[in-house]
């Protein structure tokens, strides 16, 4: 699993286009559902794009979030072919949120990308169309 | 072209002023400072005059100009052996953006981004070395208000550009600058 973050408006969309031009996407920006069975994509290789939002839409525990990811992973490894790339906003940096709900978004956002990053076998931080590959 | 960016209080401006500085030494040529900011209040001003002594102390003589719209005005002003430190771009795009009091729809926008990237095009052509600082703000939620969505789409594309075009791009922490573009040649 490759796990792609970066400010926003980094351009971490073009880069992976170009690295993974046949991949079937799936946008939470686009207020696509989170899919949890890649199966149901009917695609080798997967872009999940826009987690920390599916993460604010969904409030689910980091429980199941660790299983979501988990299930992703098993789901790559049952094929040589598979590959799953997830994209995530980074969020982490401003001043804390007035707003409670906001707080704990940001919160559980970054603890989800700790999951991930540790799920995955590659990550990347994309800064202004630059890749820094900071794991794998 | 080199470009340099940094979170509130990372040292990017110290960073980038020895940056020009050196660079200079190397050129032969002349520094000069672009302001792009007006002072809005009086710990603005404060800010500005702590870095207007820091550069009249400093052992280069820095030749300061102020211009929040339109920089390639001053491309006549510059000799081809001359350093130009541009800080920073984040004011030079607010200026460009609230200067008329415009709805922001995409043809204006479209054309704010194309006439600050030309700007900065001529300043480029006509010196040696062209500095750029800016401000790293896409890292944070964003929430949903438009015109917030708007400006971070502008900047983020901005800065994609001007990285694109520099030789030589840094990210500053903490006072650390991380070369995450180029080398030295």
């Amino acid at each position: 699993m490759h796990f792609v973050t970066g400010g926003a408006f980094n351009g971490k969309r073009k880069w992976v286009i170009t690295r993974y031009p046949d991949g079937k996407w799936v946008s939470a920006y686009k207020g696509e559902a989170l899919v949890e069975d890649l199966n149901a994509l009917h695609a080798a290789t997967v872009v999940l794009e826009g987690l920390e939002a599916w993460v604010k839409e969904l409030s689910f525990s980091r429980e199941k979030w660790r299983s979501i990811i988990s299930g992703w992973r098993k789901w790559e490894q049952q094929a040589p072919a598979r590959q799953v790339i997830v994209i995530g906003t980074d969020i982490s940096k401003g001043i804390v949120p007035i707003e409670k709900e906001n707080r704990s978004w940001r919160d559980q956002t970054g603890w989800v990308y700790q999951d991930m990053v540790v799920a995955c076998e590659r990550v990347d931080m994309i800064w202004y169309g630059i890749n820094q590959r900071i794991k794998g | 072209m080199i470009f340099i960016t940094g979170g509130v209080r990372s040292g990017k401006s110290t960073f980038a002023e020895q940056m020009a500085a050196q660079r200079a030494k190397e050129l032969g040529g002349r520094l000069h400072y672009l302001a792009t900011g007006a002072p809005s209040d009086e710990e603005m001003s404060k800010r500005i005059m702590r870095h207007q002594q820091k550069r009249s102390e400093s052992e280069f003589m820095w030749r300061t100009w102020e211009q929040p719209r339109h920089i390639e005005r001053l491309a006549s002003s510059f000799s081809k052996k001359d350093v130009v430190l541009l800080d920073c771009v984040t004011t030079l795009l607010n200026n460009e953006l609230f200067f008329l009091n415009q709805e922001w729809e995409e043809e204006f926008l479209r054309e704010v981004f194309e006439r600050l990237l030309d700007g900065i095009g001529v300043l480029q052509a006509n010196c040696a070395e062209l500095v750029l600082v800016s401000n790293e703000v896409l890292n944070e939620p964003l929430g949903t208000n438009e015109l917030v969505l708007k400006y971070s789409f502008m900047l983020g594309n901005l800065h994609q550009e001007l990285v694109k075009r520099a030789d030589r791009a840094y990210l500053v922490e903490s006072g650390i600058p991380i070369l995450v573009k180029g080398g030295r040649g």
